[in-house]
């Protein structure tokens, strides 16, 4: 007798995932190079298995239970599918559908409920957004002055670590008289943790709410310092808001527009336009550096030229490549919600990615994202032994125009 | 204008403390209460009582003299034992009701904030909570509070005029306990009591004490990170000497196995709010320090003089923790031995 | 037992960190300040809802304050709440916990059959924790208190509650109808449902009742129904750290500390 394996197929479930990914599994021809390429296969036995989720989304079976929640929308998958399917879209209608269900993993709900009354993921006061700028002088936004908002982010504002990457950007733009201010403490959250974990809905609330917010204060340029606002800035608010955004660009790239047009002038010893004597030490060692390819910014948005150009511009810096790098870098293991989640020792990326980083004998790690530096920085710290240190992109130009790495 | 079952003028000039008690001894913030009613009463010139509900308890009305009671006002009843909402809500009713106090005093435990707040309804009058100081006016007779709010940031005074008992309730450790004097004397007053079974309505079924870990209503949190080095030990050491205190970690000690997951402290993990937290050998950050932030007082230990820690800590020591932690306990130890704690 | 109603008292306060006080008027500066639903009663929501997904029935959602409450109470009901009403009036204002779990008693004794009354066992404003005990007062019920979990038995009519004390815990057992007050973080609420939400968000969602509506006391309720009155009013000193190192030997920081945690402590 033959065993035969029932499936259920569920065509209800099967029509809220075909409506919520606009049919993004259809095309999927389940060759598996998904599954191949998904750095969890680096560091789990079983690998993830992302060619079964897409099936299971075709035909509308439900079974991928806590794996949903592994993903951190890195899309390395997308990158070596031949059928350029929209894999992180069908995870997160899979999310989507969990939460009508109530099935999402503990601790994702009390972040979205941290975003409704605080207006960020992490349960800080909002009245506090813009505490990290008080012994600072930051330009507030002025639209009549201003060609550009700094777009700060909450993990720059709230993360202490982080906040040294926004005093850093914030000195650096000051001293080449770029047009830009912040927001202060009106600044609304760009909604991606609430996209990343799969609530739609809430996530295009948040977009028409912040929508508005940039609209009445007459903001017309966005400058990110998270490649995650930036992100759904330029891709996911203008297909909500059904129409245009204002423009956004990343801080690099805007670093480099400034650095091209020699408005940044980075020689060395060189501050605001000013020769100042003592700095000027001729080119000091070289500092090797190797870049950590933000998800968000590199294979999501193929912006690999402008860090390296910034960090290019910089007299003494010498660039060093990771083994895995730009359309193949790894995952710090930051997204997809997962800076809200616990992974545990062993399953890090960033544990991996650090020793790639290492391997490169470059003493510095740049990076050029909140979550990378965060976790990068935590792999840095687990392993203990490695001669290198994280730092972001912002915060090595500001070292290096002070001239002083310390 | 609500009245209150009798007013001032018909109050006498005592101050009335309720005595919580468990497995034959008298509750720490009982004994406080009775120290701060001492002076009180005494630079009012009134009397002191304190109440005492349950059975077998009598041995308990000597510690309450010790303590400074003038009068001990004794309930004992089988069905006081355990204690249950309702029954002890009617038996010190009655007692107030005949005693009538001008003051009445309640530790801020879970039952004993039950109680308080059911019997101030039941006698129509108002109720001070998590009193943080008292005083009575002299030529008033009015108890003035003194409480905060909104975690913290607010303080208040807050008094009532005609309606008695003034009650207050008071957390543990607000106010300090006297020396026992048993040279001291009281009277004892029993209480009346008729009790059904059918008016308890409640059954405990079931009480444990001491198992599991939680450490998120941990009074004293005893954090290590890497620094510590695994050496939970000397966290434990220190945490054995300090009431209701924990042993926290951070995430790194925990993935290495060091300490059990039940005792990570920070965003991933429990989320704390400790009289005191010391973290030792934690660097600080972010996703740590949300799970302390709300710690009335922290004190970081830490080798690193750039360590974030120090940016959230009240008092900041700079030092290697295996050489600085074993010192306090030490410390702490010889000096609570000396004061006979 | 007929279907199970549940009804969970919701405050709305202010954002602690952001509360001034006026000193010389001795009130608070609650303008421009941002509101929340005072986190425990999200917890007391939570229980509440998980019993009605274990036993279905009802859960109504009851505060007492201006209408400017009205969208945080709304969240209750896309979070799963059937009903939601706010007792409003001016002559409620100004009400200390004997005037408030009068009115609120008013307010659940006009609800009908009720089995089970949940409050968050403290408020983030005023924290004085008594509301559930006067409430159960007031309405004559069994209380269970500080409760991490609750069942119920719907044959005996009894509700059951694990309680969570210093060091350990308790299982108490109490008759139905009673008051249940809901440990702090003992659960983690649900996010709304979105397919409630714009019945939730609607103008007809919530019903208002005033003084009269309750058919309470007018001595019993508002500054009248408050025995106790607000003699001064002051800002604490502003929270931030002290970041104060502490120097010297070993020994002699060991010695500071100490005393600093017994001065704490002991």
């Amino acid at each position: 007798m033959v065993e035969t394996n029932h499936v259920q197929l569920d065509d209800e479930l099967w029509e809220r995932i075909n409506a919520l990914t606009d049919g993004a599994a259809a095309v999927c021809f389940q060759c598996g190079e998904c599954t191949a390429v998904c750095p969890w296969g680096l560091v789990r036995e079983g690998a993830l298995n992302v060619r079964s989720m897409m099936r299971q989304a075709q035909l509308g079976i439900k079974s991928w239970e806590d794996d949903l929640w592994l993903c951190s929308s890195c899309a390395q998958c997308e990158a070596y599918c031949p059928r350029a399917v929209d894999i992180a879209d069908v995870f997160r209608a899979l999310r989507g559908i969990s939460w009508q269900e109530r099935t999402v993993e503990p601790g994702l709900p009390s972040m979205l409920w941290s975003m409704y009354w605080n207006e960020n993921p992490w349960s800080q006061p909002p009245s506090q957004r813009f505490s990290w700028a008080k012994d600072l002088e930051v330009p507030i936004f002025d639209p009549q002055r201003h060609e550009a908002a700094l777009y700060v982010g909450c993990t720059a504002s709230y993360d202490r670590r982080v906040q040294r990457v926004a005093a850093a950007l914030v000195r650096v733009l000051g001293s080449c008289g770029a047009k830009f201010g912040c927001l202060g403490d009106r600044e609304p959250c760009c909604g991606e943790p609430v996209k990343s974990v799969g609530h739609n809905p809430y996530f295009e609330e948040v977009v028409h709410s912040s929508a508005r917010v940039f609209r009445e204060m007459g903001v017309q340029k966005l400058v990110t310092i998270s490649p995650h606002c930036y992100d759904v800035f330029k891709n996911d608010y203008p297909e909500v808001l059904g129409g245009g955004f204002i423009e956004t660009v990343h801080y690099t790239q805007y670093l480099s527009e400034l650095i091209h047009h020699g408005q940044l002038d980075l020689t060395p010893g060189v501050l605001n336009g000013e020769i100042k004597e003592g700095i000027g030490k001729q080119l000091r060692e070289m500092v090797e550096v190797t870049f950590q390819d933000p998800c968000y910014l590199g294979r999501s948005n193929g912006e690999y030229a402008a860090p390296r150009y910034v960090l290019g511009a910089l007299p003494g810096m010498v660039l060093l490549e990771m083994e895995d790098k730009e359309v193949d870098g790894l995952c710090c293991g930051g997204g997809g919600g997962r800076m809200w989640l616990e992974t545990p020792p062993g399953e890090r990326f960033a544990d991996l990615r650090v020793q790639q980083a290492a391997d490169t004998g470059a003493s510095i790690l740049a990076t050029a994202c909140p979550f990378c530096l965060v976790c990068l920085e935590d792999s840095l710290k687990a392993a203990g032994d490695l001669d290198m240190r994280v730092l972001d992109v912002a915060e090595i130009v500001w070292k290096s125009m002070e001239d002083n790495f310390e | 204008m609500v009245l209150s079952i009798y007013n001032a003028a018909s109050a006498a000039d005592t101050i009335w403390v309720y005595l919580e008690h468990d497995s034959g001894v008298l509750e720490g913030v009982s004994l406080e209460l009775l120290s701060k009613g001492r002076q009180l009463a005494d630079q009012m010139g009134w009397k002191l009582a304190g109440v005492l509900l349950g059975e077998d308890i009598d041995e308990l009305a000597d510690t309450a003299k010790a303590f400074g009671a003038d009068e001990i006002w004794l309930g004992m009843h089988p069905l006081l034992e355990p204690f249950t909402i309702k029954a002890y809500t009617k038996v010190l009713y009655e007692a107030v009701i005949q005693g009538k106090p001008s003051v009445l005093l309640i530790g801020a435990t879970p039952n004993g904030r039950d109680l308080a707040g059911r019997l101030a309804v039941r006698l129509r009058t108002g109720l001070n909570a998590d009193c943080t100081g008292l005083e009575i006016e002299r030529e008033s007779g009015v108890l003035v509070s003194e409480v905060s709010g909104f975690g913290g940031g607010v303080l208040a005074l807050i008094e009532m005029g005609l309606h008695r008992p003034q009650m207050a309730t008071v957390r543990p450790g607000v106010f300090e306990a006297l020396q026992a004097n048993n040279t001291r004397n009281g009277v004892v007053i029993e209480i009346p009591i008729s009790l059904e079974y059918e008016e308890i309505n409640t059954k405990v079924l079931e009480k444990v004490t001491g198992e599991g870990v939680d450490i998120s209503q941990a009074q004293v949190l005893l954090a290590g990170g890497r620094g510590v080095e695994g050496d939970f030990g000397m966290l434990t050491e220190l945490a054995d000497l300090l009431p209701g205190a924990e042993v926290g970690a951070t995430r790194p000690p925990v993935d290495e196995g060091f300490i059990e997951r039940d005792r990570q402290v920070g965003q991933t993990g429990v989320v704390c709010s400790p009289r005191v937290a010391v973290c030792c050998g934690i660097s600080g950050a972010f996703h740590f320090i949300v799970g302390v932030e709300k710690a009335d007082i922290v004190i970081a230990v830490n080798s690193d003089p750039e360590a974030e820690i120090f940016q959230h800590a009240d008092y900041c020591i700079l030092g290697d923790v295996s050489e600085i932690l074993p010192k306090i306990t030490a410390c702490l130890r010889t000096s609570m031995e000396a004061a006979g704690v | 037992m007929s279907e199970l109603h549940s009804v969970v008292c919701v405050k709305v306060v202010p954002k602690s960190e952001e509360i001034r006080v006026d000193p010389e008027r001795m009130v608070l500066v609650r303008n421009d300040v941002r509101s929340e639903i005072n986190p425990p009663d999200m917890n007391a929501l939570e229980m509440a809802l998980s019993l009605k997904d274990r036993y279905g029935g009802l859960v109504s959602i009851l505060s007492m304050g201006p209408p400017s409450f009205v969208p945080f109470l709304q969240v209750g009901a896309a979070m799963g709440a059937d009903f939601v009403y706010l007792l409003s009036d001016r002559d409620f204002a100004g009400a200390d916990t004997l005037a408030t779990t009068y009115t609120l008693a008013k307010g659940i004794q006009k609800l009908g059959e009720v089995n089970l009354v949940f409050c968050g066992e403290e408020s983030a404003d005023g924290a004085t924790g008594q509301v559930p005990a006067g409430l159960a007062e007031w309405l004559d019920m069994g209380q269970l208190s500080m409760l991490s979990d609750i069942d119920i038995d719907e044959e005996n009519s009894s509700a059951r509650g694990r309680r969570e004390i210093g060091g350990g815990y308790e299982i108490v057992e109490v008759g139905m109808p009673c008051v249940v007050s809901v440990h702090t973080a003992c659960n983690e609420p649900r996010f709304m449902d979105y397919s409630r939400k714009s019945q939730a968000f609607d103008d007809e969602s919530v019903t208002i009742w005033n003084a009269d509506d309750t058919e309470a006391d007018p001595k019993l309720i508002g500054i009248r129904g408050s025995p106790t009155v607000v003699s001064g009013l002051a800002e604490a000193a502003v929270r931030e750290r002290r970041r104060e190192f502490i120097d010297g030997s070993p020994e002699e920081i060991a010695a500071q500390v100490s005393e600093i945690l017994r001065q704490i402590l002991f």
